[in-house]
């Protein structure tokens, strides 16, 4: 596994990056929208609205987007804290099931937006 | 100039005698304007002959006489002890092994050190009858801040990866070699590009960015890492549409 | 809590001629100095990941019809999720925000024929970006935009 994650760590450390900015850029308003109702009533967070919206094709391709990078982006943090605190010698074991929760995370924003 | 009462509290080992490394208290009076290296080299003049400590141009341009003081690595002939109160911590360099009191081997340094090729690599040397090779001011400044290390290794004692990853190149050995990938004389990108992906290469840098922090020379080694990475993966994308060896 | 490193942090691929001392580790890791900081800042990595989950859960949940949909949206307005939302948001704003300083020197100094512009412009940049996306996303998922 740790062989594996060496050989994929240039496309791993890519998705990390672009999962913090897309994180960044997204996730503190899908948290203060739909998280905490702070802005918008209650008919913005209708079932009808909500799935007319993301019925757009553009609005399922940046759905995916907004969930799936930022999953990469915190499991590699993760994974280094672990190493940080010691963990070097469960690095294969830890790194590869953080990196696989990403991509079953991955794939079910995909299969979440594609059966809408 | 006024002279002032300090206490030194040094961490001493002597590999015939101890079996862990010790504190040992001095209580010295320094003139107010002097550099920790220079209580040290009283202590060592005119207290405690056998304490031993590294040091050599006094003026920041070595790297000799890197140590932690009150906690943070520094070039102790370039740290006043005024910025200290009464009483002055100084250990080894974290993460390295101590050969004697204040004395840390190197050698895993310059392994890593030599592993990243530190050198001009070119296919073919250049003629003598070609001429010198040119660089515009922009193609210098590419590269010209991460020259000017001195190899003082303050950024290893700094870095929480160098002491959890053994493997870990560094942030010095990066930057050089980041330095050199970067100079358009240089023709070893993937070779080193290569080594970087290896275990231990600039993906097991978390950005703590500490290395930086304490760097005397303001080379940033965090950023000539996190540029090395981006460099990295444009090389790794490239070799799966360029054949190895294609520009 | 002091940090241990491993006893062969910077061992040399040949021995010495003498005894050496065990490598000490960084003073003040992990949580003196900027190492608090730089470790909470990896471990705001768990808000990445939860909001994220909670997000796909949120657009499964959409797409399993209104009855599934509405139970969702009743469950992350309980105690619990709502308590995780505020520190996320706070930890999220936080984070970026940290992430944005310490982004600017990992751009080289020249990209093709541009030079990189100053680190203050592209703080600029990056946080005026942060600020209008962020507000975008929010007025559309909150209706009062569209």
């Amino acid at each position: 596994m740790k062989a594996l994650m060496l050989k994929l760590e240039p496309l791993i450390w890519l998705l990390f990056g672009a999962g913090m900015m897309v994180g960044g850029f997204v996730l503190p308003a899908f948290i203060a929208t739909v998280g905490l109702g702070l802005i918008g009533n209650e008919a913005a967070y209708s079932y009808d609205r909500m799935y007319a919206f993301f019925s757009n094709p553009i609005a399922k391709l940046a759905a995916v987007a907004a969930m799936a990078l930022p999953l990469w982006g915190g499991v590699h943090h993760l994974r280094h804290v672990w190493i940080d605190f010691g963990g070097l010698k469960t690095d294969g074991i830890v790194g590869g099931l953080l990196y696989l929760l990403a991509l079953g995370g991955s794939v079910a924003a995909i299969v979440a937006v594609v059966t809408l | 100039m006024a002279q002032v009462k300090k206490t030194l509290i040094v961490t001493r080992f002597d590999p015939d005698k101890d079996q862990a490394p010790r504190t040992q208290k001095y209580e010295i009076s320094i003139e107010d304007d002097a550099k920790v290296l220079d209580a040290l080299n009283q202590i060592k003049d005119h207290v405690d002959p056998t304490l031993s400590h590294r040091w050599s141009c006094r003026m920041a341009v070595c790297g000799s006489c890197g140590m932690n003081v009150n906690g943070k690595p520094k070039l102790t002939c370039k740290d006043p002890i005024s910025a200290y109160g009464d009483v002055i911590e100084v250990t080894p360099l974290a993460s390295f092994p101590v050969v004697k009191d204040l004395v840390v081997e190197l050698e895993g340094f310059m392994d890593k050190f030599k592993k990243v090729k530190p050198w001009i690599m070119v296919a073919k040397e250049r003629a003598v009858e070609a001429g010198p090779t040119k660089q515009s001011p922009d193609e210098l400044a590419d590269f010209k801040q991460f020259s000017m290390c001195i190899n003082c290794m303050l950024c290893y004692s700094a870095c929480p990866v160098v002491s959890n990853e053994p493997d870990f190149l560094g942030p010095a050995a990066i930057a050089i070699g980041h330095r050199y990938n970067q100079d358009t004389r240089d023709e070893g990108a993937r070779e080193r590009n290569e080594i970087f992906r290896d275990d231990g290469g600039v993906f097991s840098c978390s950005y703590a960015n500490e290395c930086s922090e304490v760097c005397p020379k303001h080379v940033d080694p965090s950023a000539a890492i996190q540029q090395a990475k981006l460099n990295n993966v444009l090389d790794w994308a490239k070799s799966f549409v360029v054949p190895r060896g294609g520009k | 809590m002091h940090a241990r490193p491993r006893l062969d942090a910077m061992r040399p691929k040949k021995e010495g001629a003498t005894r050496t001392a065990d490598p000490r580790p960084p003073d003040r890791f992990p949580f003196g100095g900027n190492y608090g900081p730089y470790l909470l800042f990896g471990s705001c990595g768990a808000f990445l990941l939860f909001t994220s989950l909670i997000a796909i859960e949120f657009v499964m949940a959409l797409g399993g019809g209104q009855a599934k949909y509405e139970a969702f949206m009743s469950r992350i307005q309980g105690g619990a999720y709502r308590a995780y939302f505020w520190i996320a948001l706070v930890a999220l704003i936080w984070f970026t925000v940290r992430f944005f300083r310490l982004f600017p020197k990992t751009q080289p100094y020249r990209l093709g024929p541009f030079k990189r512009p100053p680190d203050a412009v592209l703080l600029t940049g990056l946080l005026g970006a942060f600020v209008v996306l962020n507000l975008a996303v929010a007025v559309i998922l909150g209706g009062v935009l569209g």
